[in-house]
């Protein structure tokens, strides 16, 4: 899923739930900026592709995979608080509705997965997510006035 | 243990030829027993902790920290090195760590949830240490510095620096097996599937070594 989408669905969030401060730069990190580790692949993608949109690539990392879980888990006691595991597992649950392969538990297990709602375009889909965030996200911010 | 800085183990090695050629050559220990005598020095030093005399622990969790270099040394200078050995030492030390971990924790110097986190944080990190060789080192040794800094503060600083140190550990895997998928090029859409095909030259070895 595309950046602004994931932010569409973080904000919701945000709303939803009434964070303040650090609770919101806590969505925010695990809702939005897991996807940072596309910077630190796009050397990678730079090299075998070049300045071209394949599509497909892989460029995730265990960083925005459900393995990753196994460290914001302990992180989310450590800091006692759930929204870290909350909004990474949005984040993750709104990148397997995208079709391309994904190693949710690498290294540990080798299984691939294109995830789930296989059966509609991966544009369908986003844009349904994005008009639905919207929606949720202007019904929130009016709500609260 | 030392992997990731091959001139300290080698320098180590040279410092510590003398006790280990006195355990291994006349009181004929193996890599094993000393790794098991390391662990017992280790359980002492915890039941130690426990009861309050921490100073007299740390002293025993010293000992104990090397007999745990000298089974190394021993395995390396007199080549007994195998992967059951490796195996053993890695559970042996873990374990270690944590009855030290648990008996502060007793002791009442450490909160039991911030004993259990350094504990995750440690187990975690030793799940990918091997194919990461990123391992800061900061386990029970940092309790030393207890004299200086609250022990709730170290446990905390080994949590979150084995948590680092395992995120980063995994981005490295990850980026090798990148270059395994790259290196497959074609349809990129479907090489990650491919590419788990190949496994890392190491992780065969260890496979066929077993067998």
């Amino acid at each position: 899923m595309k950046i602004f989408t994931h932010a569409l669905a973080t904000q919701a969030g945000v709303q939803a739930l009434h964070l303040h401060g650090y609770e919101i730069a806590l969505a925010y990190a695990f809702g939005v900026a897991v996807d940072v580790d596309h910077l630190l692949k796009a050397p990678f993608y730079l090299r075998a592709v070049g300045l071209v949109d394949r599509r497909g690539y892989y460029w995730r990392s265990s960083l925005q995979e459900p393995v990753a879980l196994l460290w914001i888990v302990p992180l989310c006691f450590y800091l006692g608080t759930f929204i870290p595991v909350l909004f990474f597992c949005v984040h993750v649950a709104m990148d397997y509705s995208v079709s391309f392969e994904k190693l949710p538990f690498y290294p540990y297990t080798h299984t691939v997965t294109r995830g789930w709602l296989l059966g509609m375009t991966d544009n369908r889909k986003e844009l349904i997510l994005f008009v639905v965030l919207l929606c949720t996200n202007l019904l929130l911010y009016l709500g609260r006035r | 243990m030392y992997e990731f800085a091959p001139v300290l183990g080698t320098a180590l090695d040279r410092i510590v030829r003398p006790v280990a050629r006195l355990l291994h050559v006349t009181l004929g220990l193996s890599p094993s027993q000393v790794t098991w005598a390391s662990f017992g020095v280790s359980v002492m030093a915890a039941g130690t902790i426990a009861t309050g005399r921490v100073e007299l622990g740390l002293v025993l969790m010293a000992v104990g920290q090397l007999l745990d270099v000298l089974d190394g040394a021993i395995a390396r200078l007199y080549d007994l090195r195998s992967d059951a050995g490796h195996r053993l030492d890695t559970r042996l030390d873990r374990a270690s760590e944590i009855v030290i971990f648990v008996a502060f924790a007793v002791a009442g110097l450490v909160p039991p949830l911030l004993v259990a986190l350094a504990s995750v944080a440690v187990l975690l990190l030793t799940t990918v240490v091997d194919r990461s060789k990123l391992d800061p080192g900061c386990k029970r040794f940092a309790l030393y510095f207890g004299i200086w800094f609250p022990y709730p503060a170290l446990c905390t600083l080994i949590f979150a620096v084995n948590l680092l140190a395992y995120v980063v550990g995994l981005l490295v895997i990850d980026c090798r097996f990148q270059l395994r998928m790259d290196a497959l090029d074609g349809d990129l859409d479907t090489v990650a599937s491919r590419a788990l095909g190949r496994e890392p030259p190491a992780l065969l070895d260890r496979r066929r070594t077993a067998a």
